[in-house]
């Protein structure tokens, strides 16, 4: 036992995944179908790591084969050091699937009692756990509803708590955000980051990506089974060169045109004002053109690259 | 020690499922009228009337196990991975075997519960008729909630990798054909087709032969039973179920759940 904790402890890359290929024979098996063509990532102690792509990608299947509950074809996929296929790792880890389902005949308390028991936490400790992840979902008054009076997001929020239970170090959510109200998706953020404060490992599938652009450390891009991206959020936003957009007044339509030619930038009108878009390194040179020309200027915003735009670029490129 | 909690935990939240919906107790009730109806049906019979009930009672026992044995058995599994609890649950520390054998502890004692209470019944039934009613018929019980273990195992392997309405398919027809195999053996040796006796041996070999679980017509008939008419059914549907269970569990553990 005490090797092994060190052998979870020392483990700097959580989660490993290499050249992991998944082949379906849908229907009555005749044709083959890869869902999975060698994908390979890593996730390192304490980030926060998100997993994007759209739809069918290929997202919950990567989790499924991490879960053990699929197979990898070819490729080989470990966590905390463990092959997947063993069970008993697993003490350290929790996992909320996409569109969870629980035993409805159940209450909210008895279901977290369920999970708290099978994931080995000591009866000590039982219903003190339950009732503070009760509280942290925002799930207190329903706690001793049955789950068949559960509504889409009430589930959700039980999901994460069963993926807390044993308080485990790595936490897989799939699509934790989905079926939440704008309250409830803050509160989860929050509990994000409070994991990763407390020096958690968090991976997580997502379509939001204002949320993993605001939360993640490093994502990972996933499209058609292929990475097509690995590393960090800001890096990854770097990757295009930044522009400014300035708004001015009281230039004359010539002056507008050497402007722009000049700072290398587009222009366009804008409700009776220039709006002109410069790479950021011109900035400068256009602000002093037009301190010289005496012109007005109204605004200076950085135009802001989102994640959104260069995952849309990275998808359809 | 971990293992025998989760499996403790898994059956008695089998248990509960089974406790908290309804349609058991339907089917209970319905056990409960066939064996008072032995009753009635003794009244109207010249034949000796507490041969009746207690042939009523013991067969309705039987049917009625073995009913809710495949009814719930054949759901045990694949309604788990249907509905993706199945998900949560194995991302624990949890195996599949222990997840399997969870399930499978756990249905075995709703249904032997379910034989309490007709066995109950049945008793009243007894004493309210004047049939005998002593330790042989415990025996006899006993002996079907043995029976209704290797239902389950059955049932939960069919469960493990197919349908609900395939497997009760599967399992009906090894019940039955479980029951007859003696009776076909009996008729293969007596035919001239050495094909024929090959078939009939070759069935008696595999499939369970449920027959020695019922010892119904000895104790109704008041004939002496021996300790080898128990000891033999023990053994052999404890080794049969173990069987079934082994090799559930390894379909079970290389399956994807898409
Ligand atoms: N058992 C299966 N048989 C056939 N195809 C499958 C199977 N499981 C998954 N797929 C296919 O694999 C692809 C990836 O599915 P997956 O659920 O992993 O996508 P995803 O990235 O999670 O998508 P989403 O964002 O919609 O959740 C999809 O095209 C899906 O149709
Ligand atoms: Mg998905």
């Amino acid at each position: 036992m005490a090797t092994e904790q060190t052998l979870e402890e020392s483990c700097e890359e959580v989660v490993r995944v290499e050249g992991v290929v998944k082949d379906v024979r849908p229907g009555f098996g005749l044709v083959k179908k890869r869902i999975l063509s060698g994908v390979s990532f890593s996730v390192r102690r304490g980030e926060v790591f998100g997993f994007i792509g759209p739809n069918g990608a290929g997202k919950t299947t990567t989790l499924k084969v991490l879960m053990g509950l699929i197979s990898a074809t070819e490729g080989s996929a470990t966590i905390l050091g463990h092959d997947v296929s063993e069970d008993e790792f697993r003490q350290h880890v929790g996992y909320l699937p996409e569109h969870p389902y629980f035993y409805e005949f159940l209450t909210g308390r008895e279901l977290l009692s369920f999970y708290a028991k099978l994931s080995g936490v000591p009866r000590a400790k039982r219903p003190a756990r339950i009732e503070e992840l009760l509280h942290w979902v925002g799930l207190e008054a329903a706690g001793d509803q049955r789950l068949r009076g559960y509504s889409k997001g009430m589930k959700q929020r039980v999901g994460i708590a069963q993926a807390l239970i044993h308080d485990p170090n790595v936490i897989f959510l799939d699509e934790p955000m989905s079926g939440l109200d704008p309250v409830g998706r803050r509160a989860i953020r929050n509990l994000i980051l409070r994991l990763r404060s407390e020096g958690k490992t968090v991976f997580m599938n997502s379509h939001i990506l204002s949320d993993v652009e605001s939360i993640c450390d490093r994502v990972a891009i996933i499209v058609e089974g292929e990475i097509r991206y690995e590393g960090s959020v800001s890096e990854f936003l770097g990757q295009t060169e930044h522009s400014t957009d300035v708004v001015l007044e009281g230039v004359s339509q010539e002056m507008v045109h050497q402007l722009a030619e000049q700072c290398q930038g587009t222009h366009r009108e804008l409700k009776g004002r220039i709006e002109i878009r410069v790479p950021e390194k011109q900035v400068r040179l256009l602000l002093q053109k037009m301190l010289e020309c005496d012109g007005e200027v109204i605004s200076v915003n950085p135009h802001r690259v989102s994640l959104e735009s260069v995952f849309m670029s990275t998808v359809e490129g | 020690m971990g293992a025998l909690q989760r499996i403790r935990t898994l059956a008695a939240n089998t248990l509960l499922e089974a406790i908290r919906s309804k349609v058991l107790y339907t089917l209970l009730f319905f056990a409960l009228i066939m064996i008072g109806s032995g009753l009635l049906i003794g009244t109207l019979s010249y034949v000796d009337s507490n041969r009746i009930v207690q042939d009523v009672g013991l067969a309705s026992i039987r049917l009625f196990g073995t009913a809710i044995a495949i009814f719930l058995g054949v759901g045990l599994i694949f309604k788990e991975v249907e509905r993706r609890t199945i998900y949560t649950i194995l991302s624990k520390p949890t195996s599949r075997s222990e997840f399997l054998l969870g399930k499978y502890c756990g249905l075995v004692i709703t249904v032997w519960l379910q034989v309490v209470l007709m066995a109950i019944a049945f008793g009243i039934i007894s004493l309210i008729s004047g049939a005998p009613f002593g330790l042989e018929y415990v025996a006899v019980i006993g002996l079907i909630m043995l029976e209704l273990a290797l239902v389950v195992a059955l049932a939960t392997l069919f469960s493990a990798f197919s349908t609900p309405m395939l497997s009760s398919m599967f399992t009906l027809g090894i019940v039955m054909v479980g029951h007859l195999s003696r009776d076909l053996l009996a008729i293969g040796s007596q035919s001239d087709v050495p094909s024929m006796q090959m078939m009939t041996k070759l069935i008696f070999r595999i499939a369970p032969d449920l027959a020695a679980f019922d010892l119904t017509l000895q104790v109704t008939h008041g004939l002496e039973i021996s300790q080898a008419q128990i000891l033999y059914p023990m053994v052999y549907g404890l080794g049969y179920l173990s069987l079934l269970l082994m090799l559930a569990s390894l379909i079970f553990s290389r399956r994807d759940f898409n």
